[in-house]
C-alpha cells in the first residue's frame, strides 16, 4: 500500500514538475488569486470562458490549470473580505466578521499572512488526505442520504445562533429572514414557484453571491459613505506586516481545527465546502477564549481560511472518484474532462492514473506557489487602502457589479444586489447583524429540501432521522447545543459570549 | 408610362434590389461577433457542445462567437431572449428538447412560442438516456424489474435531475405504460440524484447515458435498458426499453441550433452548412461518439424543424399523463 502511494507520488510529481505542467499550474493560481481578489468574478465565469481554450491543451495540462483558478480564487478571495469587508468569494463571507476588524486595528497585514499560511497549510493536509483515502472517504460522503442532510443543517442552524455578537434575539430574526428569503423560487417537489411575483429571474431563487455582495459589500459602502471625510483612517496605524509569534500561537489551533472541519465537509457531494468555514467560525467562537471574536480575533480568521481552502480542495474527491460535481466549479471541471475524452468516474484512477496523481501533485505544488505568490503581496495589497476612499470605492462598486453580472450574465441580479445594499445598510443602522441571515439563507433551502426528501423516501415516516445513526448523532449534538445555549445556568457565560 | 406599369417597374426594381440585398448579406454574413446562447450554467454537455460548436464557427469564418450562459426557469430565459432578438443571425440559440418540446406542455406560462418564434438551423446531437439501478435492486433486466415493481407497489424510487426533466417524464411514462406505480424523487439537478443513486438511498435513474456510464462499467451501477426506439452503438449490447416489454418506449435527450424566426433563409443555409461541416470532422465525432451520441444523417433545417414538431407533440401527451407542471 505504502508502496503503491510512492510510486503513485512519482508518477504524479513526474507529470506535474513537467516545465509546461508548471507553467499551467503557475498560470492557474495567479489568475485565480486575481479573480479571487476582485469581489465577486469567481472561478465559475473565468472557467467557462477559458473551456474553449484547453481543448487545444493536453488533458492534464487543462484540468491542473483549471484547478489552479479554483483553489487560487480561495486564497484570493479573503484578500478584499479583510480590507474593505467585502467578500472576494464566497466561502470568504465570514472571514469578513474578524479580518475587518483586524483591519480596523492596523493588523491587516497579520490577517492576510495568516489567511495565506492557514490556507497553505490546510491546502497540503487535503492534499495528503485525497492521495491516501479518496475512494474510502467517497464511500463515506455517499453514507450521507436525505435525513442525514437534514440534521447536519439543523446542527448548523442552531448554531447559526453563536455567529452574532448582539442581541440573541436580533440573530434568531436574522436567521429566519434568511430561511424565509431561502424559499424564493420554484419549489423542488411541486413546481410551484414561492414568492416570485411573476418574475422569471426569481423563479430559481436569489443567488446566494446577490444577498452577501448586497448586504456585506454595497451596505458597507454606504455606510462608509455616510461618514464623509470623517472616514477611519486606519493605514497610519499599521503594525508590522507579518504575525508575531503570538499571532501564530493563538491561531495554530484553530488553523488545525479548521483544516479538519474542511477537510470533512468538503468530501459532502452537497456543497459542504461552503459551509465548512461557517462550521469552522462555529466552532472556534464555542471554544476557548471567546471574548474577542467579531472585535478582530485572529483566530476569526485562521480557521474559517483553512477550512474553505480543505473543502475546496476535498470537494475533488466526489468529482475524481464517483464522477458527481458537488458545487458548479466541478461541474465545469466534468465538462472539461469530458470534451477530453475522460469519462469522470470510478475508472479515471486506474485508467488515467498519471491525471489523476499528476492532479493531485500539482496541488501540493500549487499550494506552495500560492503562498511564496501571496505573502510577498500583503504589502501592495495593503497599501490599496492608502488610496483615497473616493477612488478606491468607485471601483470597487464597479468590479462588484461586473462580478454579480458575470455570475448569469442578467442585469436583475445587479439591481437585486443594489436592492440588498439598501437592506443591508438599513441592518446596520438596527444594528443586526448580516451573517446568521447569510448562513439561515445558505441552509434553508437545503434544510427543507432534504427534509422533504427524506419524507418522500420514508412515505412520510419520520422516526427515520433518529433511526439512521449518522442523523442521530447529529440531532443530538444539536440538542445538546441548544439545551447549552438554552440552561440557565450557563446563561451568564453565554451572555458575555454574546456581548459586544 | 402607365401609372401601372410604373409601379409594376417599382415593385420588380424593388424585388431585384431586395434579392441582390439577400444574396449581398448571406455573403458579407457573419460581418460581426455571434452570440450563441446557452439557455443553461456553463459545464454541462450541452455548454460542452455549444462551445465546441463555436470555435469551430470562429476558426471557419474569423469572428467570434460568444457564448452567453442565460440560465434560468428551466431554459426559458435564455430561449425567450434569442426569440425576442433581431432575426439578423447574429443571436443563436442552443436549443433542447426542454426549451422547444417540453416546457411549452409543462409550464403553464411560457413567454414565448417555441415553434413559431424560432427558425430551426441544426440538430446537435441526440442523447439516449439509460435505465440504470443500483446493484441492490434484484431485477436483471426491465422484465424482472417490472415484475418487481408489480409484486412490491410503491418500494421503488426513481430520481430525476428536477421535475419535467427527460429524466422525470421517461420514468412517468414507464410507469403509464408498464402499469406500474415507482415513486419519483426530484433532485436539484443530476449530480445529487446520481450520489443518492450511488448509495441506495434511491433504486433507479433514466440518466444521460455519458455520466453513468463510467459508473456502470465500475459495477456501481447496474444498466438495464437504453430508452430510444433503437440501440445505441455506444452500449450495443444494451437493449432498448421498447424491445424488453413496453413497444414503442422512446425518449431522447437532444439539443440543436435555432435562430428567431424572420432570419433571412440563405443565413439558415449558410449556418447549417457549417454547423454540419463542423459536426462532421473527425474530433467533434469523437466527441459525440464519447457522450454515446450520433450525428443525424439527415441535417436540414427543415428535417429539424419537423424532428421539433413530432417531439413537441409527443411531449404534450407525456407530460399530461404524467401529470407534472411547472408555475
Amino acid at each position: 500500500m505504502d508502496f503503491a502511494l510512492f510510486h503513485n507520488l512519482s508518477i504524479g510529481f513526474g507529470v506535474a514538475l513537467s516545465l509546461q505542467n508548471l507553467m499551467y499550474c503557475f498560470f492557474g493560481v495567479l489568475l485565480g488569486t486575481l479573480i479571487g481578489v476582485l469581489p465577486g468574478i469567481g472561478p465559475i465565469a473565468t472557467i467557462a470562458m477559458l473551456l474553449p481554450v484547453t481543448f487545444s491543451l493536453s488533458p492534464i495540462s487543462a484540468l491542473i490549470m483549471l484547478a489552479g483558478i479554483y483553489y487560487g480564487a480561495q486564497y484570493g478571495g479573503s484578500t478584499t473580505a479583510i480590507l474593505v469587508n467585502i467578500p472576494g468569494e464566497s466561502s470568504s463571507v465570514i472571514t469578513c466578521l474578524d479580518g475587518y476588524q483586524m483591519a480596523r486595528q492596523g493588523r491587516a497585514g497579520p490577517a492576510l499572512a495568516i489567511a495565506a499560511m492557514g490556507s497553505f497549510f490546510a491546502g497540503c493536509v487535503a492534499t495528503v488526505i485525497i492521495a491516501l483515502f479518496a475512494p474510502p472517504l467517497a464511500e463515506v460522503a455517499l453514507k450521507f442520504g436525505p435525513a442525514e442532510y437534514f440534521s447536519l443543517m439543523v446542527l448548523g442552524l442552531v448554531g447559526a445562533t453563536v455567529l452574532a455578537h448582539g442581541s440573541l434575539i436580533k440573530a434568531i430574526a436574522m436567521t429566519i429572514l434568511g430561511l424565509l428569503l431561502g424559499l424564493v423560487g420554484t419549489d423542488v417537489n411541486s413546481g410551484i414557484a414561492r414568492y416570485s411575483f411573476g418574475i422569471a429571474e426569481l423563479s430559481d431563487g436569489i443567488n446566494f453571491v446577490v444577498v452577501a455582495m448586497g448586504v456585506f459589500g454595497f451596505a458597507e459602502i454606504i455606510n462608509n459613505l455616510e461618514q464623509g471625510e470623517a472616514r477611519e483612517v486606519f493605514v497610519n496605524k499599521v503594525t508590522g506586516l507579518m504575525p508575531t509569534w503570538k499571532d501564530l500561537k493563538d491561531s495554530s489551533g484553530a488553523i488545525l481545527r479548521g483544516t479538519a472541519l474542511g477537510s470533512a465537509l468538503g468530501i459532502l457531494p452537497g456543497g459542504g465546502a461552503l459551509l465548512s468555514s461557517f462550521a469552522a467560525y462555529t466552532l472556534e467562537k464555542k471554544i476557548g477564549d471567546t471574548s474577542k471574536f467579531g472585535k478582530g480575533e485572529i483566530r476569526g480568521v485562521a480557521a474559517p481560511e483553512s477550512a474553505n481552502n480543505a473543502g475546496a480542495q476535498t470537494s475533488f474527491i466526489p468529482l475524481l472518484t464517483l464522477g458527481i460535481p458537488s458545487n458548479p466549479v466541478m461541474a465545469l471541471m466534468i465538462g472539461a474532462m469530458m470534451i477530453q475524452g475522460i469519462a469522470p468516474g470510478p475508472q479515471v484512477m486506474t485508467e488515467r492514473p498519471e491525471l489523476f496523481w499528476g492532479m493531485i501533485a500539482s496541488m501540493w505544488i500549487g499550494n506552495l506557489m500560492l503562498v511564496i505568490l501571496n505573502l510577498p503581496l500583503i504589502g501592495m495589497w495593503v497599501k490599496l487602502l492608502t488610496v483615497p476612499y473616493r477612488l478606491l470605492y468607485p471601483s470597487i462598486l464597479l468590479f462588484c457589479c461586473v462580478g454579480v453580472y458575470s455570475l448569469s450574465n442578467a442585469p436583475f441580479d445587479v439591481m437585486m444586489t443594489a436592492l440588498f445594499g439598501l437592506v443591508g445598510y438599513v441592518f446596520v443602522k438596527l444594528e443586526c447583524e448580516p451573517a446568521p441571515l447569510i448562513l439561515g439563507f445558505i441552509l434553508g433551502p437545503l434544510m427543507e429540501e432534504n427534509l422533504r426528501r427524506a419524507m418522500l423516501l420514508s412515505r412520510g415516516d419520520p422516526s427515520v432521522f433518529v433511526t439512521k445513526p449518522i442523523s442521530a448523532v447529529l440531532l443530538g449534538i444539536a440538542v445538546a447545543l441548544l439545551l447549552i445555549t438554552l440552561a440557565p445556568t450557563v446563561r451568564k457565560t453565554r451572555d458575555v459570549a454574546f456581548q459586544e | 408610362m402607365k401609372p401601372w406599369s410604373r409601379i409594376a417597374l417599382k415593385s420588380v426594381a424593388g424585388l431585384a434590389l431586395a434579392l441582390v440585398c439577400a444574396g449581398a448579406f448571406a455573403q458579407s454574413y457573419p460581418a460581426k461577433p455571434i452570440r450563441l446562447v446557452v439557455p443553461y450554467p456553463a459545464g454541462g454537455p450541452l455548454d460542452i457542445m455549444a462551445r465546441a460548436i463555436g470555435q469551430k464557427l470562429t476558426e471557419a469564418w474569423h469572428q467570434p462567437v460568444v457564448v452567453d450562459n442565460r440560465a434560468g426557469a428551466g431554459g426559458n430565459i435564455g430561449a425567450d431572449l434569442v426569440a425576442k432578438s433581431a432575426p439578423d443571425g447574429y443571436t443563436l440559440l442552443m436549443g433542447a428538447v426542454a426549451t422547444q418540446a417540453i416546457n411549452p406542455a409543462l409550464y403553464s406560462k411560457i413567454p414565448y412560442d417555441p415553434i413559431k418564434d424560432f427558425a430551426p438551423v441544426a440538430l446537435v446531437a441526440q442523447v439516449p438516456n439509460i435505465l440504470v439501478v443500483n446493484p441492490s435492486v434484484p431485477a436483471k433486466s426491465v422484465k424482472e424489474l417490472i415484475e418487481l415493481a408489480r409484486a412490491k407497489p410503491g418500494a421503488l424510487n426513481f430520481a430525476s435531475g428536477s421535475t419535467g426533466s427527460t429524466g422525470h417524464l421517461a420514468g412517468e411514462l414507464f410507469n403509464t405504460m408498464a402499469g406500474v406505480k415507482m415513486v419519483h424523487i426530484p433532485y436539484k439537478g443530476a449530480a445529487p440524484a446520481m450520489a443518492d443513486l450511488l448509495s441506495g438511498q434511491v433504486q433507479l435513474m433514466f440518466d444521460n447515458l455519458a455520466s453513468s456510464l463510467p459508473n456502470v462499467k465500475a459495477g456501481k451501477l447496474r444498466a438495464l435498458a437504453v430508452t430510444t426506439l433503437a440501440r445505441s452503438p455506444a452500449v450495443p449490447d444494451l437493449p432498448t426499453i421498447a424491445e424488453s416489454g413496453l413497444p414503442g418506449f422512446d425518449l431522447t435527450t437532444w439539443f440543436g441550433l435555432l435562430v428567431p424566426a424572420g432570419t433571412p433563409h440563405d443565413i439558415v443555409v449558410k449556418l447549417n452548412a457549417e454547423i454540419v461541416r463542423a459536426l462532421n470532422s473527425n474530433d467533434m465525432r469523437e466527441r459525440l461518439e464519447k457522450m454515446g451520441a450520433e450525428p443525424p444523417p439527415d441535417n436540414t433545417p427543415e428535417h429539424f424543424a419537423a424532428f421539433i414538431r413530432s417531439e413537441a407533440e409527443k411531449y404534450a401527451k407525456v407530460v399530461k399523463a404524467s401529470g407534472a407542471r411547472v408555475d
